[in-house]
């Protein structure tokens, strides 16, 4: 059996779990069964066909596991999306074929991801400049300035776009300097530290994480970005001594940062006592507790937990975002949420495998880096929602509402599965490069 | 290189084990105390999805109901209480903002469908959450008898059959309109505190109507038969003070029976001082008094009888050096709810056997079966059964030539046993103008007490005639 086609098999049941949602929420909406979001749903089946026909044109050696994951993962999302705001449902759907195409546009135009290589910095500029846009240009919603108005009522989050560049630039520049950075030439305090050359950059990089906290305001990104680059870093230098100084750093950093920036001081007070201030500040995340306490272990099921009241308004605040995982959690109970975090691990896995498989140091450290963001990202807001750590503001993969993220997500995705095609393809040779091998091989023994 | 990938996927693994375990913690092992969080509104709006069980009468009237509606495609119940006033402080509502009363608070548990295997079957969803339906013994006659009696009066009328403890009736005026209450509680005028149960919450100092105690006191004493003899002049003194009749009255020789009849106030003070704080305390606890009487309705509705200091808190029963001369008439303020002296009538008319006092006759799930049958309960003997012989036939008298005529009943042909109680202010416009008494005297079907706030009249004119027509209501309804 191919990749392809196993991934096909495992798309039925992906489809299947969408279609049941979709009519569950529907029915439990009115007494007779609504057929309107059905159309919605057979449309992004279309799109991740589409983009499965893409993958065995250009990548039929990818692994097989990735999309169907992706595929359960925004199924449940886009339901449990139609449950709360069908208005939204439909935004969604419609991002996710914008998703699609950008899907399909990475496979047809980056045939070899490895050409990025040679555009290292102007990628890290490109992904600096983007943040700059945002922090000129970006509207203040919520106390946090993320996102830039396009019209039409529609925002895009430069910042997610930013993550992939970042990562992208990381990849490259780390598998230049990694030999440099894995060799330290002198001491400082004590500690073994890298060459200046290797060095400036890194710190350069950090500076601009914190100060995106301040600026911009945004606690969640600048975490993420600050997670990614030490995994990377990590990766790249194998020195868990680097990790450790890096955070180190962001401890010294953060509590620096407590104590200027107020936001940060009420997100931090909100996590340690939630219930102090329950209708003010610790409300949202209150409301998500309550919500995941309804939900119990099997959960009363989809459209049958109170996530809206009766005069329309969301019990939790933004649920369609950054509480998201609390609504599934919430109507499919905890065997519904330890699915989802079943589903980002078998997701971080592949990724993971894609990138231990690799041949070259920027393929693993790319699709290493484009993993670890996937995984940090979800740990971030679902340990915020369940109150692990504070809570900030960055997306569920595949779940929130969001174009951004939709769109960049798939993109993500692509580039994993690229990757992963051009590995096992490099690795079990083309027919003709076997059918060159052999002649050669015979031509040889001719001569000899 | 990969052993370092290797290491970070298990980091991030890591943390998802982590997010397991916490997810865990909230939707499992703390679920059930975030669900009774004070302030978690959700527990509360997710009941209204619940098709909660209706609250009938005893004689199948809904007193309460939940209908279906939809509010933006989502399924909600919303309450209906087509009886209006009818009962409203017993019944109770259950609202957004103003949380529960009543037996609607009570019961929740099995008005929610929350009770027995049904949790675990709706878990899986094979059944839908539906709640069962509570039925009392309230009966409507008796109740719309007792509403009726306290028409543009405060005060309070509580009945019950002794036999068994089932409530039939209990009423406090001014009450209120429950659907309203769901709908527009801010529109209810708050004078008179309508939402007070006075038969539960109301304490009053009970007059007279103590004398009843003091009499099985007596009586159960073995110093005392219903013979003794006392000389009446009109006055007896005590360090407090001297004890006068009412209205200054003397009455020269009289009996424990006729002291009854006509509620002579010198010769109970007699007796109160005779037995002392032991005995006639004694007396009080085996009534009920001092302790919660074991009514199902939420605790803060119901409040202990006896002894109050500033109003509030209940002394014992029996305390050294209190003065047992004025508490044996009714005064030393004695704060006492209806309930309780309804409780004292009961015991009185149950051969001396007092009964705990229930509102709930059954509760019936949506399919028609009984879950729980509520079964008569014993709190204790407070007589024996000669006493209660004894004071029975003393209080029969009260009513047929006594003070108590007032509640006579014999045009229906039925013998009324009862005390009258007449509680005086400094005020002659403000008595507490009591009545407890059952009928039929022989054999009892009903216990009745009442009390009229705040009258000019006295507790026979006043209450007696109220305490008749529930009587007779409840006798009809048999």
């Amino acid at each position: 059996m191919t990749a392809r086609t196993r991934e096909l098999g495992f798309m039925v049941p992906a489809a299947l779990l969408g279609f049941l949602g979709i009519a569950t929420v529907a029915s439990a909406r009115t007494d007779s069964l609504d057929l309107g979001p059905v159309a919605g749903a057979i449309g992004v089946l279309a799109v991740f066909i589409a983009m499965h026909i893409t993958l065995r044109l250009r990548a039929p050696h990818a692994d097989p596991y990735l999309l169907p994951t992706v595929g359960v993962l925004s199924a449940v999302g886009l339901v449990e999306l139609d449950r709360i705001n069908p208005q939204l449902a439909a935004d969604q759907a419609v991002w996710m074929a914008v998703g699609g195409a950008a899907f399909i546009g990475t496979l047809l135009l980056l045939p070899d991801h490895r050409v990025l290589e040679r555009y290292t910095y102007l990628i890290g500029l490109a992904g600096v400049g983007l943040l700059l846009i945002t922090m000129v240009f970006g509207t203040r919603i919520n106390g946090a300035k993320l996102w830039i108005s396009i019209g039409g009522g529609q925002t895009v989050q430069l910042g997610e776009v930013a993550k992939i560049l970042v990562v992208v630039f990381l990849a490259a520049f780390l598998r230049d300097k990694r030999e440099l950075l894995a060799v330290p030439t002198r001491r400082m305090m004590g500690m073994p530290v890298p060459p200046g050359t290797a060095l400036a950059p890194v710190l350069l990089f950090l500076g601009a994480c914190l100060s995106l906290v301040v600026i911009l305001n945004d606690f969640g990104t600048a975490l993420l970005f600050l997670g990614i680059f030490l995994a990377m870093i990590y990766l790249a230098t194998g020195r868990v001594a680097y990790t450790g100084f890096g955070l180190g750093l962001f401890v010294i950093g953060s509590a620096l940062v407590y104590t200027v920036v107020p936001r940060i001081q009420e997100r931090v007070d909100n996590w340690l006592h939630p219930f102090s201030d329950a209708q003010g500040q610790g409300y949202q995340l209150v409301q998500s507790l309550y919500a995941l306490a309804q939900g119990g272990i099997i959960g009363p099921g989809l459209g049958k937990a109170f996530l809206v009241t009766a005069n329309g308004n969301d019990v939790i605040p933004v649920l369609e975002t950054d509480f998201m995982f609390s609504a599934v959690a919430s109507e499919l109970g905890y065997v519904g949420g330890v699915g989802i975090l079943l589903g980002f691990l078998v997701l971080i896995q592949r990724g993971f495998v894609i990138a231990a498989s690799a041949n070259d140091g920027f393929s693993k450290l790319l699709a290493g880096g484009l993993t670890a963001a996937i995984g940090l990202q979800a740990i971030l807001i679902i340990g915020g929602v369940t109150r692990l750590i504070p809570l900030t503001g960055v997306t569920l993969p595949f779940m929130s509402y969001g174009g951004s993220s939709v769109v960049t997500n798939f993109v993500l995705v692509a580039l994993l599965l690229a990757i992963s095609h051009r590995t096992t393809e490099g690795n079990t040779p083309s027919r003709r490069r076997r059918r060159e091998a052999e002649d050669a091989a015979i031509a040889e023994l001719e001569a000899s | 290189m990969n052993r370092s990938i290797r290491r970070l996927y298990q980091t991030l693994a890591g943390g998802f084990a982590l997010l397991v375990l916490m997810l865990g913690w909230w939707q499992i092992v703390a679920a059930d105390s975030l669900k009774r969080h004070p302030l978690n509104q959700q527990t509360l709006q997710a009941e209204k999805l619940i098709d909660r069980g209706r609250i009938l009468s005893a004689d199948g009237k809904v007193l309460a109901a939940s209908r279906a509606r939809r509010i933006r495609g989502q399924r909600v119940f919303e309450r209906l209480y087509p009886q209006g006033t009818l009962a409203a402080n017993a019944v109770g509502y259950t609202s957004d903002s103003r949380g529960k009363t009543g037996i609607e608070s009570t019961y929740n548990r099995y008005l929610t469908g929350s009770f027995g295997t049904e949790p675990f079957l709706q878990r899986l969803n094979l059944k839908e959450k539906k709640g069962a339906d509570v039925q009392l013994s309230i009966d409507t006659r008796v109740q719309e008898a007792a509403d009726q009696g306290l028409v543009g009066k405060t005060g309070a009328a509580v009945a019950f059959d002794p036999t068994t403890g089932q409530v039939l009736a209990m009423a406090s005026s001014p009450t209120f309109d429950l659907q309203q209450a769901v709908t527009n509680f801010d529109a209810i005028p708050t004078d008179g505190s309508p939402f007070i149960n006075r038969t539960t919450q109301g304490r009053y100092p009970p007059g007279s109507t103590f004398k009843v105690v003091t009499a099985t006191a007596a009586l159960e004493s073995g110093d005392f038969t219903p013979d003794s003899r006392f000389n009446d002049t009109g006055s007896y003194s005590t360090p407090g003070g001297p004890i006068r009749n009412f209205s200054g009255e003397k009455f020269g020789e009289n009996t424990l029976t006729t002291a009854l009849t006509n509620s002579i106030n010198t010769t109970f003070a007699t007796i109160g001082d005779a037995l002392g704080p032991q005995t006639l305390g004694a007396t009080m606890t085996a009534y009920g008094f001092g302790a919660r009487p074991p009514i199902d309705l939420p605790d803060d509705s119901v409040l202990p009888s006896g002894r109050l200091k500033d109003n509030r808190t209940v002394l014992p029963n029996d305390e050294d050096g209190e003065d047992t001369a004025r508490i044996a008439i009714g005064q030393e303020q004695l704060g006492v709810t209806p309930l309780q002296m309804m409780m004292v009538a009961g015991a009185v008319a149950n051969h001396g056997v007092l009964m705990a006092p229930r509102l709930m006759q059954r509760i019936v799930d949506r399919g028609g079966s009984v879950i729980q049958r509520s079964q008569p309960q014993e709190m204790g003997r407070v007589m024996s059964e000669t006493t209660a012989s004894e004071l029975t036939t003393m209080m029969e008298n009260v009513v047929r030539d006594g003070t108590g005529t007032g509640a006579a009943l014999s045009s229906a042909g039925v013998t009324v046993a009862g005390k009258t109680g007449t509680a005086e202010s400094s005020d002659p416009n403000r008595n507490q103008a009591w009545f407890i008494g059952f009928a039929p005297a022989e054999a009892p079907v009903v216990a009745v007490a009442v009390v009229v706030e705040n009258t000019p009249l006295t507790g026979g004119v006043a209450a007696a005639p109220i305490a008749a027509a529930i009587m007779r209501a409840a006798i009809e309804a048999r």
